[in-house]
């Protein structure tokens, strides 16, 4: 079960933008890490989140629960919340749990660092 | 084709149980969506077992046919009080936000990610049936 546990970073790619890459199982200590490292990013002046899913199979509703609050604060700031690399499993628990109301999926950090902030490599 | 689990109540046990589905699933020919959405409802199943359930669980899944079709059934059963499965919560996408209490979305989840689901509960045993077609076997 090594490879369910979670293996996380998280970076401040340009003004106002954060990115988490999560890979691992999210339950509460999961969805916590990534709760916790978006308060961070956000503390420091993201108020455009991009989570990157990429390696994450497992989730349970109580991870999911906690990205919800995440989704809340960011929301109460008029900030914005995406993910990206989500398996279609992930992506239908989004939906039936009203994540994806809230929350902007791409299908891959490409996309969505494109949409969101424009190419970063130029 | 049958695995019975008998998982006591540590941290993390739910795993085993997802790790399991995915063994069994694969070996069915189940295509690895159906793994993965399986594997999050007997979770989901798992951790509704440990809260309520008051003690070990007992986690069975075996290969059935079910009108000429191949599928996966898994059942776990738990010890506990029991519920009335008619009042358990429906949830609904449109309530979330605001909503102070985000829990409570299991059976939910294990409704709409399975084909078919059957719940028994009684004061000292609830078992959660659930059956998920192997849509690509051979």
């Amino acid at each position: 079960m090594n490879d369910e546990q979670m293996r996380l970073s998280k970076n401040v790619m340009a003004d106002g933008y954060g990115l988490i890459a999560a890979a691992g199982y999210i339950n509460n200590e999961g969805g916590q890490a990534i709760a916790d490292a978006a308060t961070d990013l956000i503390s420091n002046g993201c108020g455009t989140l991009l989570i990157d899913l990429d390696g994450t199979r497992i989730i349970n509703s109580i991870g999911v629960s906690i990205l919800l609050e995440i989704m809340e604060k960011l929301l109460e700031d008029k900030g914005q919340l995406a993910f990206c690399n989500l398996t279609p499993t992930i992506s239908k628990t989004f939906e039936i749990m009203g994540l994806v109301q809230y929350a902007t999926i791409y299908p891959d950090r490409e996309t969505a660092q494109t949409d969101l902030v424009g190419d970063l490599s130029v | 084709m049958e695995v019975v689990l008998h998982l006591p109540v540590v941290p993390n046990v739910e795993l085993v149980a997802a790790k399991a589905v995915e063994t069994v699933g694969g070996a069915l020919g189940m295509h690895q969506t159906g793994i993965e959405a399986t594997s999050v409802a007997i979770v989901e199943a798992c951790l509704n077992a440990m809260e309520h359930g008051g003690g070990q669980m007992v986690v069975r899944m075996s290969a059935e046919d079910s009108n000429g079709k191949p599928s996966l059934v898994i059942e776990v059963e738990d010890q506990g009080g029991g519920f009335d499965p008619t009042e358990s919560p429906r949830n609904s996408a449109t309530r979330v936000h605001g909503c102070t209490s985000k829990r409570g979305w299991g059976l939910t989840l294990i409704r709409e990610l399975m084909d078919e689901v059957q719940i028994r509960s009684n004061p000292g045993m609830t078992l959660v049936r659930m059956r998920k077609y192997v849509e690509n076997a051979p």
